[in-house]
């Protein structure tokens, strides 16, 4: 295990991405990015399609390994490591296409999630149970995972990850595309969640939902970070409307 | 919920020791030794199937070169006992041992591979053993081995008079098998594998090591086949390359677990206990180059069974149970 940068304090950042670059051939998708999240912090990052989040987002769960640049967890540099090795660290994600096992049950779907902390099946599946209750998803833990509805799917997501028991939450989308009312069930999950003490950084294009939510918003642009602040600075930063509206809409604030 | 599960695995583990009790008691009616020989191939192929059913039902990674691991059992258990004189009890451990090192050695590579493009390595790599196999003089190159018969006894693992002894020792066979899938089924390797086989990316992010995963689930596979392959080495008591490690070997480990739902319990068993009576009877019946015959069989079930039931004939199971709640 690489030793520790710097002593975990409280005020150093959970999260923290230096100067992280990502090409795909000619295509710069991140360009000196760096951003941290704090403990406890619920982040949303935003920004147009094509903007770089996803890739930012699989850059800190270990998808893929930066160009250029250090991605920091806890104190610790995570950039050479694989998506399971950061599992292990305490990084949990959802997935903006959802993944579900689909031949699985929705129980044993959250025991795979639960067992990197408990090799014991007895305790894995009554782990797994009570994130199923903590995710409103307990009356159809014995359902098979196919036979679920999209906005159960995605809290199937978040369930699982949630059963790593992780420090940070990477939520990839999990509010887009459902009805007002299931959305506002989200808006209160991830309540929950921070709650719950874990740290959450969360993709989302729908602002309305998002801004109320979320204690600072991160915009990306065109593969770089925009602007950063609280979510009422950020909707009416000019630079942020011209990026979602283009430059005529951005006149008039 | 939780009793929900524990139930069905003890009903499982209660209907399997029925099983293999009316199992164990068949050779008391039946004295025909034809009728015997196809009970333990039977077996055989659930035992084998079942192992297969490891890697390519639990964990995805279809696997149409198993023959090898078969041939490499046989062909160690044979060469030890005709060259150097060791027990083919130890010959049994060591194929597995050998099988299980060579399918992680293969599966460095090749587990890299998805889809189409890991059975298609499977199925090379297999033939290119048998050509191996095939030159290689000391083993006997194309003629094979024939194993000396030393007189019956069960130290050496010959029985020349009766087929009952290959009987019990196939039923035990089938039995370790299906236990050992029963117990990796409620283990940290059954949900990791079956994560791997349905979206490995969802499951490396959940903190599951995809590659090692399947290298697990390779090497357990390759050791139970190879018991297996040993064990048809002693049964036949001659062996050649186109016997023990012919492509047919990997198919007929496939096809039961494939008709009785792979990736299933109990599907192998199921698989096999329809599939080879039913090929040995064509075979007999159909005349002497049925060979053919039963390949063509086998292959009509096939796309029946693929046609109406996808997930096999043990789903026949789970339906009428669904229906009935």
């Amino acid at each position: 295990m690489t030793a520790p940068l710097e002593t975990p304090l409280l005020e150093t950042p959970l999260l923290e991405t230096r100067g992280v670059w990502q090409r795909f051939g000619g295509l710069v998708a991140n360009s000196d990015v760096s951003i941290s999240v704090g403990r406890g912090e619920i982040v949303g990052l935003i920004g147009p399609n094509g903007a770089g989040k996803s890739t930012l987002f699989n850059l800190i769960a270990g998808v893929l390994p930066p160009t250029q640049g250090s991605i920091i967890f806890d104190g610790e540099d995570v950039t050479t490591l694989g998506a399971a090795e950061r599992c292990q660290r305490g990084i949990g994600r959802t997935f903006q296409v959802v993944k579900s096992f689909e031949t699985m049950t929705v129980i044993d779907n959250v025991i795979v999630g639960a067992l990197i902390r408990n090799t014991v099946m007895r305790v894995a599946r009554k782990k797994a149970y009570e994130v199923l209750e903590f995710c409103g998803l307990a009356a159809r833990a014995n359902v098979m995972a196919s036979d679920l509805v999209p906005s159960e799917k995605r809290r199937l997501e978040v369930a699982r990850a949630l059963a790593t028991e992780p420090k940070l939450l990477l939520l990839d989308e999990v509010l887009t595309g459902l009805t007002p009312v299931e959305a506002q069930t989200g808006v209160e999950l991830v309540r929950k969640v921070r709650a719950a003490g874990i740290t959450v950084l969360m993709v989302e294009h729908v602002m309305e939902i998002v801004m109320p939510l979320v204690d600072r918003a991160i915009v990306l642009n065109l593969g770089k970070v925009l602007v950063e602040g609280k979510p009422t600075e950020v909707v009416r930063n000019p630079e942020v409307i011209s990026a979602y509206l283009g430059d005529r809409h951005a006149v008039g604030a | 919920m939780d009793t929900h599960f524990a139930q069905r695995r003890r009903r499982d583990l209660i209907m399997a020791g029925c099983l293999t009790v009316i199992a164990a008691l068949v050779p008391l009616f039946v004295k025909d030794v034809y009728v015997q020989n196809i009970m333990v191939l039977t077996l055989m192929y659930a035992a084998l199937s079942q192992s297969w059913n490891i890697l390519s039902g639990y964990c995805g990674q279809i696997s149409l070169g198993h023959a090898l691991y078969f041939g490499l059992g046989a062909y160690t258990t044979a060469l030890l006992f005709t060259k150097f004189g060791v027990l083919p009890w130890f010959g049994m451990l060591a194929g597995g041992a050998i099988s299980a090192v060579i399918a992680m050695a293969l599966g460095y590579p090749c587990f890299r591979l998805r889809g189409h493009y890991f059975v298609i390595a499977t199925i090379v790599i297999a033939e290119i053993a048998l050509l191996l196999i095939q030159n290689w003089d000391w083993a006997g190159a194309a003629l094979g081995i024939d194993i000396p018969v030393r007189g019956d006894s069960w130290l050496k693992f010959q029985f020349t008079r009766s087929k009952l002894p290959y009987f019990y020792f196939a039923l035990a066979l089938a039995c370790i098998a299906w236990l050992v899938t029963w117990w990796l089924e409620d283990s940290k390797w059954g949900y990791w594998w079956r994560a791997v086989k349905d979206n490995p990316d969802a499951a490396e992010s959940l903190g599951v090591v995809v590659f090692n995963s399947k290298m697990g689930a390779a090497a357990v596979s390759a050791f139970l086949v190879a018991v297996g392959g040993s064990f048809y080495a002693q049964f036949v008591s001659y062996i050649d390359p186109e016997s023990v490690m012919g492509f047919q070997f990997s198919l007929l480990m496939a096809l039961p677990a494939v008709l009785g739902g792979i990736g299933t319990l109990w599907g192998p068993v199921l698989g096999a206990v329809i599939l080879i009576p039913l090929t040995e009877l064509t075979r007999s019946f159909v005349g002497g180059s049925g060979r053919g015959v039963d390949l063509i069989v086998y292959g009509t079930l096939i796309v029946l069974i693929s046609l109406a039931l996808p997930r096999g004939l043990v789903s026949v199971f789970s339906l009428r149970k669904e229906a009935a709640r």
